[in-house]
């Protein structure tokens, strides 16, 4: 009796992890952006959450090697063919697109997975020099939209995400780069039916309004984004490992001489006597320096390359390395976001009919940037003496 | 697709193991699943000539900064052709490590809004946008040295007054010389070079002052500087901390500079847009000096 029970809870258990599977989001990005519980230090674990889809596939490389060359060949070609085909034939925006909604300032938009591929100096139009970020929006499509009612019952919903009326936000899952789907497991592929593109190497999840809710199959671009704009930027660091506390966190460590023996680089006294009655929590220790998400908020955006859909985004310390993958979303910033209601955003997002019959030109510059087609930057003098005039 | 490649590509060091292999990256750009964000294969054209090999000496701030994890193929590009932009508007002449040099730039605080500085490069480095020089000289018998970035928008003017190189890739050691030898007059009148020539080197030996000096130059090959007449002991540490083995190290080489495959990749590209920018800049020298200058 006991073997066919047994079995019984697997099939179960077997359904229930595909529904979740499809149902709610996937994995990578929830888990630390928006599943994060409110600890002391960091969350870390090493258990998937209970939506976890397996992506790769075990035996891929072995099945490749039984294969021909030609064999191989083929396959490529019917997947580019069947993917081009079916985003013509099945794909959710022939029905046309969703209705748009106006901008408000409560409105959560999208954000866009870019890759960052290095640090250039830019000069403003006074001469000043700073260094921008390029990001590059690298092949985005909108996988799925969540509307709130379905969002609630997700892990990852938080409560505060209520109010009188019921949930505020709903989600939306965006994947970047586009894949062969051999690659992956059967589950992790039908992630994607619906939106009718190519499974992707990473997705990630933004939290969107209804207003702002986005069809599933969209193509996001960089001029998802406006010049001028602020945005968020979350990205995870540069891992190091485990570290000591004069790595991690800067401690000066001990005398390098004079009799000194096994104390260069150890942390000292941890904990005093008495009332303080032992070491502390969230005493700095060694531990796990690195690979963790850190947000930049209000990082303005300078210039965007339409052709290559790169956006050059303020500031030398977006973290990672390059390569990495960055999250990009507008700004929460208060004063910022308010001063966004002059220059309003793509609702939900760019599509290439927004510009009308004109194309968007190649490179968009903000005004208060130094476009290196200009000529030279001069002060004006008269400023200068009526300055002096005026003291 | 070459699977085994892709395999091998995945494997990163954990310090890195949130990033994409830029193998992987190139690839995604050019994917035919890639929908709209898709490079279009560039047609090259094969009538385009070839640079000459002196180019990357002429113009050696277009090769990109050789670290290996800071390279991407897309970022040089749009780095490339800003600088090119800038090269269209102002001229920046060709010049190296010992030529005498005037910049002409926009400073809010000097009176007449404009400063202009006369020197002898002493340093040049830097890639792409970050590139720039060092001009050195001696104003009411004090050294002065000004850094400049060869791209920044402020500067007006870039002039040549003595083209020449010298026999070191730096010449920070005039700081310790005497400074006669980096003293150069800012009413110097610009000495014109017969068309053609190779650009001459100035082969003057420095001799400098006495000790203490700003590096212990007796451990660096120098030979633009005489003997230095220390005692026996700086040149026997000298031999004890060399390096000689490091200009046998093919590996080092390979590291430290971009490969030649690809520099003549990059130079060919600025060779085909330089012609016309500088056939423009004759016209415009022709026409002779605008009002503003």
């Amino acid at each position: 009796m006991a073997a066919p029970m047994k079995s019984v809870a697997c099939l179960i258990r077997g359904t229930c992890f595909l529904q979740n599977a499809i149902l709610h989001d996937t994995r990578f990005m929830p888990r630390a952006c928006t599943h994060l519980q409110i600890t002391r230090g960091r969350r870390r674990t090493c258990r998937p959450p209970s939506w976890f889809v397996r992506t790769r596939t075990k035996s891929h490389h072995l099945n490749q090697q039984e294969l021909t060359a030609e064999n191989k060949g083929f396959l490529t070609e019917y997947v580019e063919d069947f993917y081009t085909k079916k985003f013509e034939e099945t794909s959710p925006l022939k029905d046309g697109p969703w209705e748009r909604h106006e901008w408000h300032s409560h409105t959560f938009r999208t954000g866009v997975l870019a890759v960052k591929i290095g640090v250039i100096p830019q000069w403003d139009n006074q001469g000043r020099k700073f260094h921008t970020t390029l990001l590059q929006v690298l092949d985005n499509h909108v996988i799925r939209y969540v509307p709130p009612p379905v969002f609630e019952q997700s892990p990852a919903f938080k409560s505060h995400w209520r109010n009188r009326n019921g949930p505020k936000y709903g989600s939306v899952v965006v994947g970047a780069l586009s894949c062969d789907p051999q690659l992956f497991t059967k589950e992790y592929n039908n992630l994607f039916t619906e939106a009718g593109v190519p499974p992707k190497r990473k997705l990630t999840r933004f939290i969107v309004t209804p207003n702002a809710a986005v069809q599933p199959g969209t193509p996001l671009f960089a001029t998802h984004f406006k010049v001028g704009d602020y945005v968020d930027v979350q990205a995870k660091t540069i891992g190091h490992g485990f570290q000591g506390v004069v790595k991690r966190w800067g401690f000066k460590g001990g005398p390098a001489s004079h009799g000194t023996t096994k104390w260069h680089r150890r942390p000292g006294s941890m904990g005093g006597g008495r009332e303080k009655s032992g070491v502390w929590k969230g005493k700095k220790m060694p531990g796990h320096m690195g690979m963790d998400w850190r947000t930049l908020r209000g990082l303005k955006i300078w210039r965007i390359n339409t052709k290559y859909n790169v956006l050059y985004v303020h500031g030398p310390c977006i973290p990672g390395p390059n390569h990495c993958y960055v999250r990009i979303m507008d700004t929460t910033l208060f004063y910022r976001k308010q001063a966004m209601e002059d220059q309003p955003p793509y609702m939900p997002t760019f599509f290439p009919e927004d510009t009308g019959d004109s194309d968007l030109p190649e490179e968009i510059v903000d005004e208060k940037l130094f476009s290196f087609k200009e000529p030279s930057i001069r002060y004006e003098e008269e400023a200068s003496t009526t300055k002096k005039a005026k003291r | 697709m070459n699977f085994s490649l892709f395999c091998s590509a995945l494997v990163v060091p954990c310090r890195f193991s949130n990033t994409l292999a830029t193998k992987l990256v190139e690839r995604h750009r050019k994917s035919k699943l890639a929908s709209h964000t898709r490079e279009e294969a560039e047609t090259k054209d094969t009538t385009v000539l070839t640079a000459p090999r002196d180019y990357k000496f002429v113009y050696p701030e277009f090769l990109p900064d050789p670290t290996w994890w800071k390279r991407d193929r897309i970022r040089e590009k749009l780095e490339r052709e800003d600088m090119m932009r800038r090269r269209s508007v102002i001229e920046i002449p060709e010049f190296y490590v010992g030529t005498v040099m005037a910049v002409e730039s926009s400073d809010k605080y000097a009176p007449g809004k404009k400063n202009r500085f006369v020197g002898i490069c002493i340093q040049r480095g830097g890639h792409g946008l970050r590139a720039g020089f060092t001009l050195r000289n001696v104003i009411d018998g004090q050294g002065v040295e000004v850094q400049y970035d060869l791209y920044n928008p402020t500067i007006i003017r870039l002039e040549v007054l003595k083209l020449e190189k010298r026999l070191d890739d730096e010449l920070l050691y005039l700081r310790d010389a005497p400074q006669e030898y980096s003293t150069v007059p800012f009413d110097m009148e610009p000495v014109v070079l017969p068309p053609g020539i190779a650009v001459p080197i100035n082969t003057m030996k420095v001799k400098l002052g006495p000790r203490p000096w700003h590096e212990r130059w007796e451990r660096q090959e120098l030979k633009g500087v005489e003997d230095l007449g220390l005692p026996e002991r700086f040149y026997k540490r000298a031999a004890e901390v060399a390096k000689p083995w490091q200009k046998h190290d093919l590996m080092r080489d390979y590291r430290l500079a971009i490969n030649e495959d690809e520099t003549e990749e990059i130079m060919t590209d600025v060779y085909g847009k330089m012609q016309g920018i500088e056939t423009q800049q004759k016209l415009r020298r022709r026409q002779g000096p605008g009002p503003a200058k």
